[in-house]
């Protein structure tokens, strides 16, 4: 609030604050954790012409993914945004999965329609053709391409629908061609969720890890996560893993915070009333389905792929899998709660500055800079002393699950916010509603939608993750990623194979009764 | 002349029919309950809903095969009718060209625009930096400039306070008898227009009620659907 | 807020608490805990059974905690140092023998050793094998009919087969077959891997994506165990994949277990390393964990067993070597495969 200077000790318990604070010791107190249990002896871990190399590397990697994900997705969520056709609800929750899904469930995917002796290769080779191979920087991309475009689609996609219907409706009248509507209606808001979506897919890609080596082609596509899995689990020398890590986590929030800067304040906006339709919606009809088509024909092929573990579902009848599945089910809504309740925490600060602050952006984008693992390991150094593993473990991995998938909560969350701010917020303030009343009677109406999104998003990240599960597995803890990694490598790749069509299944499920549910409450 | 003829509209919770007539250069107020069809009527005036039946001419002209951009009105809504990236002179400016791109006589278009409903100064602003009533007359400033001859106010001036939305309801008064626009505004406080308004349409149910002057509406023989909204 | 109603709160809840409850039973037996990884203890692998015939003789009850991999069994001891709840670790690798001695945190096993069925003696005194195996190339004979015969002709044949292969910096058998190339070429290794670069496909994270690689066709030939055809003959009854068995030997896998110093359970574990190096145990080991057993049965090896191929020479480079070297190793190979 502009002119108005409040009481330092409210802005630093502001919970928002709180929360951040929380949230970046956390990640510190890992690091050092991790540090300390190292052997003692801390050799700085030297920032040699191989971890330059690697860098490197990876920088060029996720900037391309990035610098192909944004158009795309733009233009895929442009397309949604205008489009309404039987089966778009399904493709939403399919590009929904695609987001989520197990790395190794993609990269195989791409490999069976792309691969040499997949869809496409056997294709031409019938031609009599070569196609070129899918493994090196380009495999990668697309890899990467096909995971980031659709959560570039989703989220614009939020923001496009909460646009006020007026706008729309002045747009047709005062007769906007595609090209105006575009500059108008569509750009301001692009050029506002960009830079973050930007920040979000190259943090992404640049710790993006199986998928780089299995599309990769040969070790000089490497990423720094390479360098940390490599001193976490070959050399166990922890102190130089919490070197490096912190060397990525710095990279990354460094590249956060400066990108942040390139977001332009929200001004006035508001939650739509009946959905107008689109001025440009005739004019684009070829244009909208071309993307359409050529983003399905992009996306769909490798996710769809798994459908090949159609024939070995009954495999899965067993106790074990149930067990599982009930257990993945309990860590996902573990998540997909307590990434809402971290984001709407952290996004509240935008009550009070609607235009974004620093720390709890920095805190909501800490964890894509930590490898998982390192993280893990860290806290499990650190906590180990005070609680049986076991338990540690089912507080731990959907806490860390949610903090991975807090970035796209965050984002789907703190414009609603914001916008509630730049809307009701003199009036709230005037009324003294602050806390929960002011979420309950001012925000949870426009916050509804965007919480089932992020909820759904969360919960499905972590079906589909196996990183974390990895250090506390076993017996008392076996999700569904955990007995797929299991089988794969028991041989049992028919099996596998099910189970990667049950999680990309649960995912489009989620993101599903996620759309039906804003749409009910919308 | 603005022709409404058995205009129909079907949705799955609500259903409308409409009748009405207003003379040419007659400035319209559409008052009734919420919920009860008037800005469904000045949207399907505007070409932002499809009536399934029914006839919409004005001017003798036939609106139904229009497009919004082609038919002869311009609209205000309450809220959101500038876009809050671009300043008060290129929200006008649209009104023009949505490309912006202006030559010297379509800027001094604009700018005359502005001063007329008294914003010379306040070109350069955006809208964040404007107040309500402001915002609404930039919005105001962009319909005269676009000239077209029929102008729907939909709430325009229900967020601000009683004095100012009197006043603003006289500058639209002053600006239609200038230009001789004919003006159909729904409006949440009736009597704010008693004095300006030449008609009232009563809308209630999906249908015009009743329509006539203030005095008749308000007379003691007055329709007593009316007479209860106005709490008489 | 009604994000969640009360029911699915108390579902979440119930769920929880049946999660939790699970391991606390038979809280009166004596408790073995032993460290060991996932493909161990998962539906397939040897773990179930070995519980139930271990707790059927020991009057204990056994509790494996399975960690990801070999790697990430050693990370999580040694991040738990003295503390751990740990009496014995079962799944460590040659590759990590050095680190895990290191530790100090491993006490002599007290077993005698020189019975075992390794094709090569075994003298540690503190980690003790329970399988292993000749790391070895896999083919699909139906679409590769003449496999090269040696190391030296796969690196020299600029037509010869493409390869899937593990990248050494996050894979036992990745490590493995760079060790390999050391044991062959020596200071010659980093040109043979710039020869052999062009025909890999892509080096993997592990050996899971390697081997499905493979088995999606995307490669002639993929690293993994002599064993593996075993399993495609015992399980898929398919005979057409096949190791191939090259002229200058093959690099030795080999799985180890230890007892950890801190152990309150000395006698058990003790009990538990034998029982290990039992006929019950190792018959488990080869259609369970799909490795030779460190000591072969009374009863012989499975049918598919005795097609597995027994190169004639055996190599293995020290574990202190890899320790101190391997940074080296890795840097030349990385050097030579990203000319």
């Amino acid at each position: 609030m502009p002119g108005l200077q409040r009481p330092p000790a409210e802005i630093v318990l502001h919970p928002a604050r709180l929360t951040a604070l929380a949230i970046l010791a956390l990640v510190c107190g890992s690091l050092l954790g991790l540090a300390g249990a190292g052997s003692g002896a801390a050799t700085p871990a030297p920032l040699g012409p191989y971890l330059q190399h690697i860098a490197a590397s990876a920088a060029v990697q996720a900037g391309l993914s990035t610098l192909l994900s944004l158009p795309v997705g733009t233009a895929l969520a442009l397309a949604l945004l205008r489009r309404r056709f039987p089966g778009r609800d399904l493709l939403l929750a399919l590009l929904a999965s695609a987001a989520v899904a197990p790395t190794i469930v993609i990269a195989f995917g791409i490999v069976a329609i792309y691969g040499r002796s997949g869809l496409l290769g056997t294709l031409s080779g019938s031609l009599g053709l070569q196609a070129p191979s899918i493994y090196g920087l380009h495999g990668i991309v697309l890899a990467h391409l096909v995971m980031n475009a659709p959560l570039v689609a989703r989220a614009l996609l939020h923001a496009f629908e909460r646009e006020p219907g007026e706008r729309l409706r002045l747009a047709a009248a005062l007769g906007f061609s595609a090209v105006d509507c575009f500059r108008h209606l569509d750009w301001p808001l692009i050029r506002r969720e960009a830079p973050a979506l930007a920040v979000l897919v190259f943090l992404l890609c640049f710790t993006s890890f199986a998928i780089v080596l299995a599309l990769g082609g040969g070790p000089a596509n490497a990423t720094l996560e390479v360098a940390i899995y490599e001193a976490v689990r070959f050399e166990a020398d922890f102190t130089r893993a919490a070197a490096l890590a912190a060397l990525q986590l710095a990279l990354c929030l460094g590249l956060a915070a400066g990108l942040a800067a390139l977001t332009p304040p929200i001004r006035d906006e508001a939650a739509a009333d009946r959905q107008a339709s689109r001025p440009d919606a005739g004019a684009l009809r070829g244009p909208d389905g071309f993307v359409l088509l050529l983003s399905i024909a992009l996306i769909a092929p490798p996710l769809l792929s798994v459908a090949s573990g159609l024939a070995a579902l009954p495999l899965l009848a067993s106790a074990e899998v149930a067990r599982a599945a009930a257990t993945s089910a309990v860590i996902a809504a573990g998540a997909g709660l307590a990434a809402c309740l971290l984001a709407l925490l952290l996004a509240s600060a935008a009550r009070s500055s609607p235009r974004g602050t620093r720390l709890p952006d920095l805190a909501a984008f800490a964890m894509l800079g930590l490898p998982p693992f390192a993280f893990v390991a860290g806290l499990y150094a650190l906590l180990r002393g005070l609680a049986d593993p076991a338990l540690l473990g089912l507080g731990l991995v959907p806490l860390v699950n949610a903090l991975m998938a807090l970035p796209f909560a965050y984002r789907l969350l703190w414009p609603v916010l914001a916008t509630g701010a730049a809307r009701y917020g003199r009036l709230a303030d005037s009324l003294g509603l602050q806390g929960w009343n002011r979420l309950v009677l001012v925000e949870w109406p426009a916050l509804r939608g965007a919480l089932g999104a992020a909820f759904a998003f969360a919960a499905a990240l972590s079906l589909g993750d196996f990183g974390v599960v990895a250090l506390f597995g076993g017996g008392d803890l076996t999700t569904l990623p955990y007995l797929l990694a299991n089988r794969l490598g028991a041989y049992r790749t028919d099996e596998a194979g099910a189970l990667a069509l049950l999680l990309v299944l649960s995912a489009g499920c989620l993101a599903w009764l996620a759309q039906r549910w804003s749409r009910r409450h919308a | 002349m603005l022709e409404i003829e058995r205009l129909a509209l079907h949705y799955p919770d609500f259903t409308a029919q409409y009748d009405l007539t207003v003379p040419a250069g007659a400035l319209c107020a559409v008052i009734g309950p919420s919920g009860g069809g008037k800005t469904t009527l000045l949207h399907a005036i505007a070409g932002f809903e499809r009536p399934s039946a029914g006839r919409l001419r004005f001017a003798g002209q036939d609106l139904l095969p229009l497009p919004p951009a082609a038919r002869p009105a311009s609209i205000l809504f309450q809220d959101h009718n500038l876009f809050p990236h671009l300043t008060a002179a290129q929200n006008v400016a649209l009104g023009l060209k949505p490309s912006l791109r202006l030559d010297a006589g379509e800027r001094d278009r604009v700018a005359a625009a502005l001063a007329e409903v008294g914003l010379a100064d306040l070109a350069a602003r955006f809208p964040a930096e404007l107040s309500g009533g402001q915002r609404q007359r930039v919005a105001i400033a962009r319909a005269l400039l676009r000239g077209k001859p029929l102008m729907l106010l939909d709430e325009p001036f229900g967020a601000l306070d009683p004095g100012l939305r009197r006043d603003m309801i006289g500058r639209v008064d002053a600006l239609r008898r200038a230009h001789g626009l004919t003006v159909l505004m729904t409006l949440h406080t009736p009597e704010d227009a008693a004095d300006t308004a030449d008609l009232f349409a009563f809308v209630a149910e999906g249908r015009v009620q009743s329509c006539g002057h203030w005095t008749r509406l308000i007379a003691e023989d007055g329709p007593e659907p009316v007479r209860r909204f106005l709490g008489l | 807020m009604r994000l969640l109603n009360r029911r699915t709160g108390s579902l979440v809840a119930a769920l929880t608490l049946l999660l939790l409850a699970a391991p606390a039973a038979a809280q009166d037996r004596p408790v073995l805990t032993v460290y060991t990884y996932t493909s161990l203890t998962g539906k397939y692998g040897p773990g179930g059974k070995v519980k139930d015939a271990f707790e059927a003789q020991c009057g204990c009850s056994l509790r494996w905690v399975a960690s990801d991999d070999a790697g990430s069994l050693l990370a999580r001891l040694k991040l738990e140092g003295e503390t751990t709840m740990a009496d014995l670790v079962l799944g460590l690798d040659m590759n990590l023998a050095a680190e895990a001695r290191a530790t100090g945190l491993f006490r002599p096993h007290g077993q005698d050793s020189t019975a075992l069925n390794l094709p090569m003696p075994w003298h540690d005194d503190l980690l003790l094998p329970f399988d292993w195996g000749h790391l070895a190339f896999i083919y699909d004979s139906t679409r590769l009919a003449v496999p090269p015969q040696s190391l030296k002709q796969l690196v020299d044949d600029p037509k010869g087969p493409t390869l899937v292969l593990q990248d050494p910096r996050t894979s036992a058998p990745g490590l493995g077959f760079l060790l390999w190339m050391r044991a062959v070429y020596g200071e010659h290794a980093d040109e043979a891997w710039t020869k052999l670069k062009p025909r890999i496909v892509t080096f993997t994270k592990g050996w899971s994506e390697a081997y499905g690689l493979f088995l999606k066709g995307e490669a002639e030939m993929v690293l993994s165990y002599a064993t593996s055809p075993a399993y495609h003959l015992s399980v898929e009854k398919k005979t057409q994949y096949k190791a191939a068995a090259f002229a200058e030997g093959h690099y030795l896998h080999v799985e180890l277990a230890g007892v950890v110093r801190t152990t309150r359970q000395p006698e058990l574990a003790q009990r538990f390393l034998a029982f290990m190096l039992s006929d019950t145990f190792q018959a488990l080991i080869p259609e369970g964990n799909w490795m030779m057993p460190a000591k072969r049965p009374a009863a012989g090896l499975p049918a598919a067993f005795t097609e597995v191929i027994r190169p004639e020479k055996t190599l293995l480079i020290a574990p202190e070597t890899v320790r101190s070297q391997r940074r080296a190793f890795i840097d030349a190979w990385l050097a030579a495969t990203t000319r």
